[in-house]
């Protein structure tokens, strides 16, 4: 890590410049608040991280789709301690497998909540967070 | 029932580890070659038999990858001239799989009787003078919350390997009930071991109490539950089975080999508390031809406790959701009848990294009978297994004191 570069910069100017073209409408909408997803028009298969290539059919035909928000906790997991420099002075904060509606599953955090209330299979809905120092909307998810 | 290796034709001669732990004055260098000349010196080989050189990178320093892979190794060791080949083999934690893939074509194919593979990591103290101690631990964090993840899906919500741990662990024991003190005794079985290895960074034996007691790091694991990550390196030389026999009395043959990826994120992974584990190790077990019993140890990848308690469960060793309480009871300890993770694994020994080739050291020389302070007695069959990736790069390993 070059010092030139304060901690916590390092990561966000590596994200900015390897930011795919292919995933740009998902910031687009995080932006605007709206949770999107592919869905391959080939195969119809749903696609979340997005893709390139449908991983199913490798079409490259992948349309964009609003999803409900909805989903549930697949699992959890509250980080306390040495996190990453971009993180420094956020713990705690609880990293989330959440399982939307659509069937794809996202890693993202659950907000608005206390660590110990949170459990496996607990019903969430999408919120959005500005990450400044990144420059991204994050998706995350709060109890219903 | 499909061949997946030819059984028995090629083994493990030799097996050289330099100490676990922090080496501020010693270079990768240093490390390497003292683990080599270890390994050379343990099965009395010629050096100048050595028809090729696989080399496993570090994590901290691409110099040093790029000097190992141009074949400094050759040079340092007097191996030019009669050295076919040198390369670099990467795969993460599984990498000790991959290398012995590749040593094993190297063999096969008659491209030469006896490879070398050896590695090297600085993970706590600086591989360069020119790095502070502070500088290279924010490196180091930098790397176990970007390696192997997405830069635009997982990075930016500040992913960790000790969360990713943390998401497999909650779910398992959300699917399977099993207590946090069962998962917790899983460091306790790891230490005991470790405690035994006179090369192991971590050599008090602790309980489990104060496992739980440890300070929480990523819910539901304390810090005691997650691996340390030290300075290190390993050596094994392995050879074809006719050239085997002639160096040393019981060499560790490859009797079957396994393995299935099942993916690169936990967000596509599906069931997180079982990843390919079971089809790797039904593979494996088929060509070598041996039973559940018959395992002196079993060697399995570690680096949090509930990948152990997964693997014993879909190999079938333990009923789902009962790995927890078999290794609370004491199964997997020194003197119990499944010794398993007998160096101590990544939670004791330490982590070197990219290190999957200490488990294929240590279950390889349960049969060589190289294994000192942690020797089990009369190990006919070892069971190793390798993990990639965010842990769904499932490898199995069985090797042997017979070639069938």
């Amino acid at each position: 890590m070059s010092k030139e570069i304060p901690k916590g910069m390092y990561i966000s100017i590596i994200l900015r410049e390897k930011r795919k073209t292919y995933s740009k409408p998902f910031w687009e909408g995080t932006e605007r608040r709206e949770l999107l997803i592919q869905e391959c028009v080939d195969c119809g298969k749903r696609i979340y991280p997005p893709a390139y290539l449908c991983p199913s059919c490798l079409s490259t035909n992948l349309a964009w789709m609003k999803a409900s928000g909805k989903g549930k906790v697949y699992s959890f997991s509250t980080l306390y301690q040495g996190p990453p420099v971009h993180y420094e002075g956020k713990t705690p904060y609880t990293l989330a497998l959440v399982d939307l509606k659509e069937g794809v599953r996202m890693l993202t955090h659950i907000v608005e909540c206390k660590a110990e209330e949170i459990k496996c299979d607990m019903e969430v809905e999408v919120t959005f967070e500005d990450f400044k120092e990144m420059g991204l909307t994050l998706p995350k998810f709060r109890p219903i | 029932m499909s061949k997946t290796w030819p059984k028995g034709e090629i083994a493990i001669v030799g097996v050289g580890s330099h100490k676990y732990g922090n080496f501020p004055d010693l270079t990768m260098a240093d490390l390497v070659l003292s683990a080599i000349k270890e390994a050379i010196g343990s099965c009395g080989i010629d050096k100048n038999d050595i028809g090729a050189v696989i080399v496993e990178p570090c994590l901290t320093d691409p110099e040093w990858n790029s000097y190992i892979a141009w074949s400094w190794m050759v040079d340092a060791l007097g191996l030019g001239g009669k050295c076919k080949h040198n390369f670099l083999v990467h795969s993460g934690g599984s990498v000790g799989m991959s290398s012995l893939l590749a040593a094993g074509g190297l063999i096969a194919t008659g491209r030469t009787d006896t490879v070398l593979i050896a590695h090297a990591e600085k993970l706590s103290t600086p591989p360069n003078p020119g790095i502070t101690q502070e500088d290279f631990a924010a490196d180091v964090r930098a790397i176990f919350s970007t390696a192997g993840m997405y830069e635009e899906w997982e990075v930016p919500y500040g992913y960790h390997f000790n969360a990713i741990a943390g998401l497999v662990t909650h779910r398992y024991m959300h699917e399977t009930g099993t207590p946090i003190e069962e998962i917790a005794s899983v460091v306790t079985s790891n230490r005991k071991w470790a405690a035994k290895n006179e090369k192991a960074l971590l050599r008090r034996e602790i309980s489990v109490e104060e496992v739980m007691k440890s300070r929480m790091v990523a819910s539901p694991l304390t810090s005691r539950m997650c691996n340390i990550v030290c300075d290190g390196a390993t050596a094994l030389i392995v050879t074809s089975a006719k050239k085997a026999r002639d160096l040393v009395e019981t060499p560790a043959y490859i009797l079957g080999i396994g393995g299935v990826v099942t993916n690169f994120s936990l967000m596509t992974a599906g069931d997180v508390t079982r990843f390919g584990w079971k089809k790797a190790f039904n593979e494996a077990i088929e060509n070598a031809g041996v039973k559940l019993s018959d395992f002196g140890t079993v060697e399995l990848y570690d680096s949090y406790p509930v990948f152990e308690l997964i693997q014993l469960e879909e190999f079938g060793f333990c009923e789902r959701g009962k790995s927890g309480k078999f290794v609370y009871d004491g199964h997997t300890w020194p003197g119990g009848n499944l010794p398993m993770t007998t160096d101590g694994g990544t939670l004791g020994k330490g982590h070197i990294g990219v290190g999957g080739s200490g488990f294929v050291i240590q279950g390889a020389g349960q049969i060589l009978g190289k294994c000192g302070g942690t020797q089990v007695p009369d190990v006919k069959y070892s069971l190793v297994t390798n993990m990639g990736g965010d842990y769904m790069d499932a490898q199995v390993i069985i090797l042997g004191g017979k070639r069938s």
